[in-house]
């Protein structure tokens, strides 16, 4: 399914063969390509990761956990399963979402020491993600419809894609530039500006490995210009089209965790 | 725009050692490496004092809470099984010596592919209210809530075989081979309000009901069947038990006992407007079904409504309102002497609830204030709180519980003289 929506979209681009550069121009086009490429690699997933989360002042935290996804359709509904185990205060903590394109997601967060299962009220997906300076939409996926998108550049190497927010009131940024490899189709550097076009936040592709045929960055940074402060978030163990099964995306795996679909292979 | 929910591979399971800056990490061993086998042990140490805001005439101390705890938690695979214990020792400059508490020892997992178990000492909860619970009748330890602890110590342990089966409807069925009570206020930590004395006491003598420990005999069951369609999540309950707190007399002997309980409930969760709503309803079949044994609980029928959202980034507000309605409340009063019916609870207890909570710093600071307030009692009962965490191994608290209100004997006004101010720091090993 998804290697034909790329070829499809490959196609569109009037090209014959995804080995070359691909060659578009449509600004819309290249920004879903990239969603795909980013989130929607394989029909699901599992990934190993962990955040090291740098202050300002050079204080760090840690974060630890493993990441189970499903794609319900490409480039749309998506259901994830978060399991933290590190550091001691956060471990057997249990995040699931059932993420929805165009309407809010479900999200639930299950408290070991209470065994309590909370509901999140939908709320602002631009706020830290478990303390670090990644967002919940950084790790989910910004819908393509949130903003505006114009092909500013085309290099060598990279589309150089400039987005502007059709609701300006909820974010804190006027613009953004991504910079999207040609090859892989991922967003190697994004750069969040203000007003003035002062870049005060970034996210930087440091590494990427194709694993099971998929480009996959595997180590990410996210800096706040503002602070000094960045979280560097690594994945490893990952594997693609694992035939996770959907019924553990439920209430079962917030108490008791897919083992079986945690463990690394 | 972009981070991708995928990682590498390594072909081999090697451990990264030393790898970018990873090496002086905190973690004490390689996060990388093989999932561990063997017990792992976790655990913290913690400081709190909780000083009392004004003198209580009642209780000669001026502490709901000062102690040095140390909590250790184990767990291990045993196959397809996770063993779990977690015990608590701790220094009681209040009770004035060593304590203990075994929190968790139990096996949990996959029974059969339909079913998970999880047998022994756990803490249970279910229900969609915030800190309001109606068809959770699992024991609450409010005397830790109120004196100052870290919430997570509001649900005490249970000795249980908790049963879940996942199929078109899930079913949990939990059952307690011997009653397990709510770790109530017995007036040796915090004093109370006697309609016996008319006035607030504390111990001596203390609270001593009638117990109900017996293996088998005194067993209680709990039942859950759930399921979540297009986002709503919907419940039903039903409890066989012993009411979590003392609340009859025998007329013979005028000891405290713990009544047979018996209830039904629902629920309903799901989003709205943005926000999260909740409805949950429970119908309690007390002791005294007619009404006229002032010695023993009415019937009760109760209800909640709740609604959370998140009006700007990082701040959520909370609301719920409760009511507890006696249902046989004419025959309650017409048998009580006079001299108690002015303690005697109203038809319709309304309780309104508020949560704020607003987090900073990513979310390292978060500030918050839970407000209890009943209209109907003329009563409240705040919560202030401010945490911070100074690392992934360092967290302080401070916050007040704060009791008030109208007449001695209700519910938040009869805690008056606990009102306490609360600071503890917590190392996590």
């Amino acid at each position: 399914m998804r290697k034909t929506l790329r070829l499809s979209l490959l196609l569109i681009a009037g090209l014959s063969t995804g080995a070359a550069h691909a060659q578009m121009s449509n600004a819309s086009e290249i920004v879903e390509a990239a969603n795909i490429a980013s989130y929607y690699a394989g029909d699901d997933g599992r990934s190993a990761a962990r955040m090291t989360i740098v202050d300002g002042d050079g204080s760090r935290q840690r974060r630890q956990f493993t990441l189970l996804r499903q794609d319900v359709a490409d480039g749309g509904d998506q259901r994830y399963l978060v399991v933290f185990s590190r550091p001691a205060d956060i471990r057997g903590t249990v995040f699931r979402v059932e993420k929805h394109v165009g309407e809010s997601d479900d999200r639930w967060l299950y408290l070991p020491a209470l065994d309590l299962i909370n509901r999140i009220a939908a709320g602002d997906k631009r706020t830290s993600f478990v303390g670090s300076h990644f967002y919940y939409e950084d790790i989910s996926g910004r819908g393509t419809e949130a903003d505006r998108h114009t092909l500013i550049e085309t290099t060598d190497d990279h589309y150089i894609i400039e987005s502007t927010p059709k609701d300006p009131d909820n974010v804190a940024f006027a613009r953004y530039r991504t910079r999207i490899d040609r090859d892989t189709l991922l967003p190697m550097r994004t750069e969040y500006q203000r007003e003035d076009g002062e870049v005060y936040r970034r996210m930087v592709v440091a590494e990427v490995e194709t694993i099971d045929g998929y480009p996959t960055g595997t180590e990410v940074r996210m800096e706040d210009l503002d602070t000094g402060g960045y979280t560097l978030t690594q994945f490893r163990f990952s594997d693609y089209d694992i035939g996770l099964p959907s019924r553990i995306f439920s209430e079962r795996s917030l108490r008791n965790p897919p083992r079986d679909w945690l463990r690394r292979e | 725009m972009a981070l991708v929910i995928a990682g590498s591979s390594l072909t081999s399971v090697s451990a990264q050692s030393g790898d970018d800056g990873w090496s002086d990490d905190g973690w004490g061993d390689d996060p990388w490496a093989r999932e561990q086998t063997g017990w792992q042990w976790y655990g913290f140490v913690e400081g709190a004092v909780a000083p009392r805001l004004q003198d209580d005439p009642a209780v000669d101390d001026d502490y709901t809470v000062a102690e040095a705890r140390v909590q250790i938690e184990g767990e291990r695979q045993l196959g397809d099984y996770t063993a779990t214990i977690k015990a608590d020792a701790w220094l009681d400059g209040v009770e004035e010596g060593g304590r203990g508490d075994l929190r968790e020892a139990n096996l949990a997992g996959r029974l059969t592919p339909q079913t998970d178990i999880r047998f022994g000492r756990q803490i249970i909860t279910w229900g969609t209210g915030d800190l309001v619970f109606l068809n959770d009748l699992f024991p609450k330890d409010y005397v830790a809530f109120f004196s100052g602890r870290g919430d997570e110590y509001l649900k005490a342990p249970t000795d249980a075989v908790k049963l879940s089966w996942f199929g078109d409807v899930n079913v949990d069925v939990v059952w307690m081979p011997r009653a397990t009570p709510n770790r109530f206020i017995t007036g040796e930590r915090l004093s109370f309000f006697s309609r016996e004395a008319g006035r607030r006491v504390a111990a001596p003598p203390q609270i001593d009901p009638r117990e109900r420990d017996q293996v088998g005999g005194d067993s209680e069951f709990a039942l859950r069947m759930y399921q979540t369609i297009d986002g709503i999540e919907y419940a039903g309950y039903a409890y066989h038990g012993y009411d979590k707190q003392p609340s009859a007399r025998d007329p013979d002997t005028g000891r405290a006992y713990f009544p047979r309980l018996t209830s039904f409930g629902a629920s309903v969760r799901g989003p709205l407007l943005g926000g999260i709503a909740n409805l949950e309803t429970a119908y309690y079949h007390g002791e005294d079904d007619n009404g006229r044994d002032p010695d023993r609980p009415n019937d009760e029928w109760r209800w909640l409504g709740g609604y959370e959202h998140e009006p700007f980034s990082d701040l959520t507000l909370g609301w719920q309102y409760s009511l507890e309605w006696i249902q046989d409340h004419d025959e309650l009063l017409d048998a009580l002497t006079n001299e108690q019916r002015r303690y005697a609870p109203d038809e319709y207890r309304h309780l309104l609830t508020n949560r704020v909570t607003w987090q900073g710093q990513r979310q390292n600071l978060t500030l918050s204030l839970f407000t209890f307030y009943s209209p109907s009692d003329a009563d409240y009962y705040l919560r202030p709180r401010a945490r911070y965490r100074f690392s992934d191994r360092l967290t302080g608290t401070a916050g007040v519980n704060l009791f008030g209100g109208q007449d001695d004997w209700t519910f938040h006004t009869q805690l008056e003289d606990n009102s306490n101010t609360y600071l503890r720091l917590r190392y996590n090993f």
